[in-house]
This record gives structure tokens, sequence and C-alpha cells, in this order.
């Protein structure tokens, strides 16, 4: 395990086909290897793998979106006088969304020239592709928007439901879209037959979800341990009970990470405790013990052998399981 | 830990219509040498860096919150930019002084305030100081008359800056601020030129804090009697039968800009009890007030003298979130008394009156 101190707030964790990147929120990225990159004039509020899996995609409130190599960075898009909220990548179709106000906007990784403009009635919270990278949901005020990537003229089909939808992720197999919510519940919808699953029962908003077990668990923070949601059958979670793991009274899971393929999960917790856990297996590991500021950023790597982490006090690591 | 409440950045809201100066108030603020570093949330497209400081651009996107409170009306921009900005902090230092939310002219001050008390992030970063609305002197009268939005932001504030006093005669403020009196007799006026006012009359205020409600004078609710602007009417003076006059009545009627007698749909109720209330059926009073009539009611500040308590139980609300405590002792030679005053739409003095004195143990 390494640990590091940086003077400022890490605002995002990711790893690249190399390493884990921290994404700081005095605009800087910071490589595991000591690689620094400070081309953001403000905070990164959003980051993820670029589709090659060499480095870091990140989102500013400079309205900038740029593309952090060990050793070069390059202003991919801009968005003028707005702040880039949201950000995702697909390593299969090479896109890359982001959002910034009502505006979601794609590019292609390897087409400079390529750009869609999609506008939306209410601001833009979370950007997800679906698992081929060719279709995208926004998350917003009212329910989720889905767009085709590359379409340049396009009614969104929308997903409605009441309510503030504050970030979205795609079922592994394509089948649901589910969002979390500004009142403590996550939403979700079968594509299909745009069949409304409601999941409640938070006690606090919902920041993190991930999908594991080849996409037969949804994880979820915003509750004393992580809450497991099954994706199991045709009907996902639909009468089905959440389990939870990990609960502990005096804190809670401040964010979670997992890969679809794998079945490990790691939960950060508002003390600042970091753990992993098979979810079919018993017990915690604990990779950070001692309490500290609450855990900011969460990454497991894509082959699920390693996790990276952060607090809100610049208090960094990365463990090898 | 960032969750203390002296951690918290103090947040500061300025409403005002177009033309009453918070544009001026705002460039003061930003380029005074003043050592502090402020963010300023504007209504406008766009961002801009002054020196240290941070002035961001915010859509004004109201919604309601799901959960049962039906005027829970949040504003989502707000808790998406109070987020972001949070992100430039750094280890054990807070990422600004204080953040300053401008409103437009055209906006409800009530899901401003909400959002500071509903969402759990913006609570555990930020706390809501206070509400200052600039009014311009020489165009207020008109405004009230025909706009909602402007009473309302008058009546939530908990200062208001009389601006552009200059514009206008003495026996024209004097007429302004007995109509401001009635739509809010909680907030100080401040009179200023060119949005001339001291930076401590907007910023630090402590509007919210439970522990700065220290007196409510319902006397300044009124010009009293023979006071210049005063103006009899039909209801003058059905409250006078107690000793105390002018210190728990109020009129309820106020006059247009140009001598018309007209009533104002808002105004400041002012309430007050010399005997000890019952603090049970008090809560009680004051939960289901606010249950039936919080929609109404825009702002609500109290100190209660409880039966058996040595303590004084000091309350506010917005709308219907209510926030109580006990704090300080009453002094040994204090005079102990209850008064509260309730700002809002279509309130029923007489039965508000009597609800309160209800409450006596």
């Amino acid at each position: 395990m390494k640990t590091t101190a940086f003077d400022a707030q890490i605002t995002a964790a990711v790893f690249d086909n190399t390493g884990a990147i921290f994404a700081l929120g005095d605009g800087s990225v910071r490589f595991e290897g000591g690689e620094f990159s400070a081309a953001h004039d403000g905070a990164i509020l959003c980051a993820v793998a670029h589709p090659s899996g060499d480095g870091v995609l990140t989102g500013g409130d400079d309205g900038r979106l740029i593309w952090h190599r060990r050793g070069e960075a390059g202003v991919l898009a801009t968005a003028k006088g707005q702040w880039i909220d949201a950000v995702d990548a697909s390593a299969e179709s090479g896109l890359i969304a982001f959002s910034a106000g009502k505006t979601l906007t794609v590019i292609d990784a390897k087409d400079a020239g390529f750009r869609r403009d999609f506008q939306h009635e209410r601001t833009v919270s979370g950007v997800a592709f679906e698992p081929k990278g060719r279709r995208i949901a926004t998350s917003t005020y009212g329910g989720a928007a889905l767009w085709f990537a590359r379409i340049a003229q396009q009614k969104p089909t929308f997903l409605k439901w009441a309510g503030s939808h504050t970030a979205v992720t795609f079922s592994p197999d394509g089948a649901f879209v589910i969002t979390a919510m500004q009142d403590a519940q996550l939403h979700g919808w079968r594509l299909k037959d745009q069949k409304n699953l409601r999941m409640g029962g938070y006690p606090s908003k919902v920041r993190a979800m991930s999908f594991l077990s080849n996409g037969q668990l949804l994880a979820t923070s915003g509750a004393s341990g992580v809450v497991l949601w099954p994706f199991i059958g045709a009907n996902g979670p639909m009468g089905r009970e959440a389990t939870e793991i990990g609960f502990d009274e005096g804190s809670l899971v401040a964010l979670v990470a997992s890969q679809p393929k794998h079945g490990l999960l790691a939960a950060g917790l508002s003390d600042g405790r970091v753990w992993l856990a098979d979810p079919a297996g018993q017990g915690l590991n604990f990779l950070k013990a001692e309490r500290g500021a609450p855990i900011t950023a969460l990454a497991m790597s894509a082959d699920a052998t390693r996790v990276a982490w952060a607090d809100e006090d610049g208090q960094a690591g990365v463990a090898t399981i | 830990m960032t969750d203390t409440a002296s951690s918290r950045i103090p947040v500061t809201v300025l409403t005002g219509y177009l033309g009453a100066g918070k544009t001026t108030l705002l460039n003061r603020i930003l380029t005074e040498d003043h050592g502090k570093r402020y963010a300023v949330i504007v209504n406008e497209f766009g961002e801009i860096g002054i020196d240290n400081d941070l002035v961001v651009g915010a859509d004004e996107d109201v919604f309601e919150m799901n959960n049962g409170c039906v005027c829970c009306t949040v504003r989502g921009d707000l808790i998406r930019v109070v987020a972001g900005l949070m992100k430039r902090q750094r280890p054990g230092k807070p990422a600004f002084d204080a953040i300053i939310v401008e409103t437009t002219g055209l906006a409800d001050p009530g899901p401003v305030a909400q959002t500071f008390f509903v969402d759990e992030d913006v609570k555990a970063k930020t706390r809501l100081d206070s509400v200052t609305a600039l009014v311009d002197a020489k165009h207020v009268m008109a405004r009230l008359d025909d706009s909602k939005e402007a009473r309302e932001q008058v009546a939530f504030a908990d200062r208001i800056i009389l601006n552009k006093t200059d514009l206008v005669t003495e026996a024209e403020l004097v007429e302004v601020e007995r109509r401001l009196r009635r739509l809010n007799p909680l907030a100080p006026i401040t009179r200023a030129e060119r949005a001339n006012v001291p930076l401590d009359q907007v910023l630090g205020l402590g509007g919210f804090d439970l522990g700065r409600i220290l007196d409510i004078n319902p006397e300044f609710a009124n010009p009293a009697h023979g006071e210049a602007g005063h103006v009899h009417d039909e209801h003058c003076g059905h409250d006078h039968d107690d000793d105390h006059a002018h210190h728990d009545h109020d009129h309820g009627h106020s006059h247009g800009a140009r001598g018309h007698a007209h009533e104002d749909d808002i105004k400041g109720v002012s309430l007050s009890l010399e005997r000890p209330m019952d603090g049970t059926k008090f809560t009680a009073w004051l939960d289901r007030l606010l249950g039936e009539q919080g929609q109404n009611i825009l702002r609500a500040k109290g100190i209660i003298d409880v039966n058996g308590e040595d303590r004084r139980l000091v309350f506010q609300a917005v709308h219907m979130i209510l926030e109580g405590d006990l704090q300080k002792p009453w002094g040994a030679n204090e005079r102990r008394w209850s008064r509260a005053v309730f700002i809002g739409r279509d309130l029923d003095e007489a039965a508000l009156r009597a609800g309160f004195e209800a409450c006596a143990a």
C-alpha cells in the first residue's frame, strides 16, 4: 500500500491501463508514478479513463475537457463559460460524452472533427454510455434521456419520473437504466418496456452506483452499509429484496467501486475508512482502517487487482489486493 | 472535521428587482480591499474571475422535493454549484470566506433559503447567514404595488437596504420605510446611496442563527401614532387596550405610493405575551400552524418564556422548516416575556393572536 498527501481536495480517482490517477480540486492531475499535469484553471469536477486506456479525461469548472497523459496534456473540447459537470467514455466505441449546463456533448477520441451537442430542458447531472458505447443516458430533472451517440438530429427517448435525478448508470447487459435521486432513492427503468423500478430506503443521498459479479449485483452507497440490489433474470430487482453488507451504525458508505466482470467490492466511508469485500464470502478486509476525513474518491482497476482512494483532506492511497 | 458550524461557509443571499443596485453592491463586495475571498453566484451565463474571487453563473433551476412537504422547493443549480465550489477547498482551509448568491428580480427567495436547510451536502458545507433585500427608494412603491415577487423579497429579508435615497425626499423615504416595516417588521432598514452600505451590514448577520436571535422588538413594526407617515384608518386603535400598546399591534393597512389606501397581501404580525407559556402547548400550536399555513408564512422568529424553564426558547422558521432550541438563560432582572413575529401572506392576525395567547401556562 502506498499513500501520498496532496495540498488540495481530491475529486476523483481513476485507473487507466498503467495505474492510478488522481484528479484534484486545484485543477491538477497526479499520476501514481509521480507525473503531474496542471492544465485546468480551476477545480476538476469529473474524470474518467480515456477510451484508449492511456491517461485520464477531466472536466473542469473552467469549461475545458482535457486529456492528460504522463508527460503531456491537451484540450479536447470546451464548453464556453460553463462548468463541465459530468463525463463518461466508452472503450468499445471510442466516444466521449460530457455535460455542461443543459447540453450533452459527444466527441470521438479518434476523430477530432466529430462533435454533437444535444440540448435538454433542464441541467444535466450525469452521463453514462451503454455498454456498447452507442447510446448515452443523461440524468436530469424529471427523469433520464436516452440519445444515440452519433446521430446529429434526433429526439431523445425520455424516461420520465418526477423528481431530480442526480446520477445515471446502465446495467452491463444494457437492459436497465438506473438513476440516483436527490431525495435519497434510486430509480430504474427496464428499457424494453419502460417499466419503473423504485429502489428506496436510503438514509442519505446515493453518490455512487457500481455493478459487479457479471452484472448480477448493483452496489450502492448512501447507507450505513453497502446496499446490493440483485439484477438476475429479466425482472432485475423487481419484487426482490436488497441486501446490505458491512453495516456500521457509526458511519455512512460514501462511495463504492467495483468492476462488472469481477466479484470484488470496495467501499469508502464517511469516517475515512476503506474496505474490500467479496459479497459471496464473509467479512470485510480493511484497506484503510484508521479514521479520517470523508472518502471523496474511490476506484478499482479494470482487472480488480488494485484499489485507489482519497479523502477530502488530500490523503490518497493505492493498494494492491 | 468539516461539519462543525464554525467551519461551514456562510452564505448571503442578495435579492432585489432589476435596477435596485445589486450589481453595484456586488462590485463593491468584489473590489473592496477586505482581504477576503468570496464566491459570487449570479444569474448570468458565464464566469469571470476577479482577483481572488470567483463569479459563477447559475440558472435558477427550482424544483420540488419529493419529501411530502408541499412547499419544499429548492434550487437545484445551487446544490450543483455549491458542490462544485467546495471542490476548491484545501485541507484545513475553507474554499471561500463567504458565498454570495444573487437572485433575479423575479425570484422567490423561499427556494433559495430552503436549499440550505434541505440538501444534506449543502448543509454539511455551508450555512445560510442572511437574506438581504435591496430596494430602490424611487421605484419601490410602484414595484410593491405591481409585483408579488417584490413584496415577497422585502418580506423575506433579514435586512433591507433602501438604496438611492438621494433621489427622493425625506417625506417619501418615511412613507417607503413605513410600508417596508409593515411588510417586514423584523428586518432593520439601512439607507444607502449608490449601495454605499458597510459590508458588515450585509455579510455575517447571522439571520438564521438561533443564538443570535437575542431580541425581537415588535415596536418598530409601526411608526408610532403621531410619527411622520402614520395614517389613521378604521382599524387604528383597536389594539390599544393594554399598557404596552405599540409592542404588539399591527394595523395591517398600508398606503400606496400614490396615496390610495390599500392593503398589501403580505404583512408582519407581531405577537407578545407577558405571562409564561406552556412549552408543550406552544410547540404543538407552532407545529400545527406551520403545517397548515407554512406555504403562506415566509419567515417567523420568536423568543418564548416557557413556564418552568430558565432558558429562553428561540425559534425561527422559513415556510414549513422550523428550527428551535433553548438558548441563554433569562437574567435575574430581565423582563421575561414572549414575543414572536410571523411574516406572511393572508395571515389572520386575530386568529394568530388568539392561538398564541391560548398557549399561556
